[in-house]
């Protein structure tokens, strides 16, 4: 049983090795309960909702010939989110209470190394955070029967991660793309599906110019700014002057922004036709213009929560004589008593909108990341067997913890 | 069974999907694929996985990667003895949706009003000398920042003796920092800020902050929302960051808004019992509100010791509020700023005033310019702090 993709002929959707088959009706009604069960439980079915949210986006993905399949569990996730909270939340609280009574003893130098090993510890526990996610989701991932991971705990990729963020900082930042691009690779070179190792060999010389662009164009807004001074200065108008002020903030914040896009395309792009299974090449077809959409989309998702949010609140407060419920509390009173009953409903209702937000954009990027992704070659279904790494009893609960998003 | 039931079949070993007969024989069943025989497997060890397309998919809870899958109807025969479908988890599926968010509903309103009002009972329970020894390792000696003259002692003595009945378990310290503020600390600490001093007009205003922040510690004010503050981080944990934060914050808000009121009703009592004129702190309230209208920003009472939430303080000063004039819209933000405006916290203590009541003043002129410039006559007080503490907002809120 053979499955032959060419990279000669760019794929239709039809042909293409991905393909996602879901709708928002039926997504949004698995968030709506979500949401729901999250509120009750005061945010513990937060773990088995992402797990419903996954299982349904896996199942609507097709590869080749099969749907994934999301094996992962809520109660792993909890176990992973309580880990944290033990080995890590906990400390730092107490890093934290110490710190503050070293600085209110006048012991500004220990507290300062304190603050530097704790930052340094978070740093660390950051990069091994990213690692263990892919690793989780890769073990929880099945296709046809098979799924991946890998043997290596990440320990020492957290130390990878480390300096190699360190060095592209360096030298003016330039190395920034040689860090992202070496260290994609180190983690997917870690990583395996069935018997097979990934390969992962992006360059990152191939996306070095879009970072050029992105690191020079402050100074290319620098010297524009001092032409745009200069020629407002000449014509003397307060009109042109602020015209001009508006341009260059709006370069400032979307400029650098769309800017700061194409760069993160390209990345992507190398990144990915660098990856490779045994026989299959993958690779990402995402422009920028793409991306541009797919980040249009997710602010108008914003838009629409806040807007649901604030029409309600800006009637109610209009109307806030009516409810008299909002006099100035003298000491006399109890406030926290009298206002509670009031303030949790308003809350919760505030709350609901935003907490859609999540879901939707989840499913947004799921569906984009699979609607470009390309696979070309061979894949021999008899010779695929299952994958003999070892796979952790609990979530990524660091990851939570970071929130931290990984594709 | 009556007639075959074809089906899919990855045994988890190889990739290979394989179109299988059930055979079915008692609590066992074998998967025959032309002529080839998989199994026996059991019943009881399968485990609905979820649908797939118009599937619905099987697991076998010892083989990895075992899977088999249903496609169109079922035979009644085959669906008795599989595992029962899940969908929201399984205690939710056992209730049923509705009933299940009902009674995770109840459980939580319960859950949250246990935690919300236990620390007030749960405070006076934690003994002193634990309460003690937690202040004593968060703030030792200050880092040499208390002021210390013989008279200035003398003279806060004499202040705080009057305001309380026994003064022997409480701290109260002058530290040498430029903020117009008080706190109580863990351990009947007290910490008056020598800006505090250096802005009020009397020892009577200052009489009046510290009866206050003297309630905070008599009320357990300090221990309880360590307490609160605990156990809402961990009723909210569920919550991501953001909300859970924001709703914990908001909550513990509303209860320091109260702890305040009822430091202040202490405050109003003890000044009666001293014979100390409220006029005075009526009018240091006043003057500080008018700094709260002013441009809030720059303000000196907002830049204060921004406590992270375990060392949870309370302060005299004022709420951090931006309000420059008052609205319904601007007294329902002042709610939920973390202290009540000062206006209001004024009009309390001027009603306590009795007309024509004869008022001593809490010290002599000689006790009270001692106090004030004890930081400034104390050779060997370090000053300020080595660290930029920052600007934030008050410690109460976050």
């Amino acid at each position: 049983m053979r499955e032959h993709f060419d990279k000669t002929t760019p794929p239709s959707p039809e042909d293409s090795a991905f393909e996602f088959s879901g709708n928002w009706g039926a997504f949004g009604k698995i968030a709506l309960t979500n949401i729901l069960l999250t509120i009750v439980t005061l945010g513990i079915y937060r773990f088995w909702a992402t797990t419903r949210e996954r299982k349904y986006l896996w199942s609507e993905t097709r590869f080749i010939d099969d749907r994934l399949e999301w094996t992962g569990t809520g109660l792993e996730l909890l176990i992973g989110f309580v880990l944290v909270i033990l080995l890590f939340i906990i400390p730092l609280f107490i890093i934290q209470f110490v710190q503050q009574a070293l600085l209110l003893q006048g012991q500004e130098g220990a507290a300062a190394a304190l603050t530097f090993v704790m930052l340094g510890l978070i740093f660390y526990l950051g990069g091994l955070a990213r690692y263990r996610a892919l690793r989780y989701r890769l073990a929880r991932t099945y296709w046809h029967g098979i799924r991946g991971g890998s043997d290596d705990q990440g320990f020492s990729y957290g130390w990878s991660y480390m300096w190699k963020t360190a060095i592209g900082y360096m030298i003016l930042g330039l190395l920034i793309p040689w860090s992202m691009m070496s260290l994609w690779n180190e983690r997917w070179g870690r990583m395996s599906f069935g018997q097979h190792q990934f390969s992962a060999i992006g360059d990152y010389a191939d996306t070095f110019k879009r970072y050029l662009l992105f690191y020079l164009a402050p100074f290319i807004f620098f010297a524009g700014a001092v032409i745009i001074g200069i020629m407002t200065a000449a014509v003397d108008s307060p009109a042109m002057a602020g015209i001009s002020i508006i341009l260059l903030v709006l370069f400032f914040y979307l400029g650098l922004g769309l800017i700061a896009m194409t760069f993160y395309a390209k990345f992507y792009r190398v990144a990915i036709d660098g990856l490779s299974l045994h026989k299959l090449d993958f690779g990402f077809s995402a422009k920028t213009k793409d991306w541009f959409i797919l980040l249009l989309g997710d602010a108008g998702i914003w838009l629409i929560a806040a807007l649901a949010v604030a029409l309600p609140a800006i009637t109610i407060i209009g109307t806030s004589s009516l409810l008299g419920g909002f006099e100035m509390p003298q000491p006399g009173e109890d406030p926290g008593q009298l206002y509670l009953a009031l303030l949790v409903p308003i809350l919760v209702f505030a709350v609901i909108p935003f907490m859609l937000v999540g879901p939707f954009i989840r499913y947004r990027h799921w569906r984009f990341f699979i609607t470009y992704m390309q696979c070309y070659g061979e894949i021999d279904l008899e010779e695929l067997t299952q994958s003999d790494t070892s796979t952790s009893k609990h979530g990524e609960g660091l990851l939570d913890a970071f929130d931290i998003g990984a594709i | 069974m009556a007639q075959p039931y074809t089906t899919w079949f990855y045994d988890g070993r190889s990739a290979v999907r394989r179109h299988v007969v059930i055979d079915t024989a008692g609590g066992q069943f074998h998967l025959v694929e032309s002529g080839h025989l998989h199994g026996p497997f059991a019943f009881s060890r399968l485990v609905y996985s979820g649908q797939q397309g118009d599937a619905h998919v099987y697991k076998h809870d010892e083989i990895d990667g075992w899977r088999m899958g249903l496609e169109g109807d079922i035979p009644v025969a085959l669906e008795s003895v599989l595992p029962s479908q899940n969908r929201y988890g399984s205690w939710v599926d056992r209730l049923g949706l509705g009933r299940a968010a009902l009674v995770f509903g109840l459980l939580s309103a319960g859950a949250m009003a246990i935690i919300l009002a236990a620390p007030q009972w749960l405070a006076p329970l934690v003994p002193t000398s634990a309460e003690k020894k937690l202040g004593d390792a968060l703030v030792g000696d200050f880092g040499g920042r208390f002021c210390n003259t013989e008279a200035g002692q003398a003279a806060l003595a004499k202040l705080s003796s009057g305001l309380d009945k026994d003064v022997s378990d409480l701290d109260i310290e002058v530290a040498n920092i430029d903020m117009v503020n008080a706190v109580a600390l863990p351990g009947g600490k007290i910490i008056l800020f020598n800006g505090l001093l250096d802005n009020a007009e009397s020892a009577d205003e200052v009489a009046g902050v510290l009866a206050h922040e003297m309630g905070h510690v008599r009320k357990r004010h300090v221990m309880q929302s360590l307490i609160r503050q605990m156990g809402l981080s961990v009723l909210m944990g569920g919550f991501d960051g953001n909300i859970g934060g924001t709703l914990n914050g908001l909550l513990s808000m509303g209860y320091s808004r109260s702890a305040e009121s009822e430091a202040d009703r202490h405050a109003i009592q003890a000044l009666q019992r001293a014979d100390i004129s409220p006029l005075a702190t009526a009018g240091f309230f006043e003057r500080l509100a008018n700094m709260e209208s002013m441009d809030s920003v720059e303000s000196p009472q907002t830049g204060d010791s921004d406590q992270p939430e375990t060392e949870k303080s309370s302060q005299t000063g004022s709420a951090a509020s931006d309000t420059e004039s008052f609205n319904e819209a601007e007294t329902l933000l002042g709610y939920l700023s973390s202290h009540p405006l000062s206006k209001s916290r004024k009009t309390a203590f001027e009603k306590s005033h009795v007309k024509d009541r004869e008022y001593t003043p809490a010290l002599t002129q000689d006790e009270w310019d001692a106090l004030r410039e004890m930081c400034a006559n104390d050779a060997d007080v370090e000053s300020g702090f080595g660290f930029d503490f920052g600007s934030g907002d008050s410690g109460n809120s976050r």
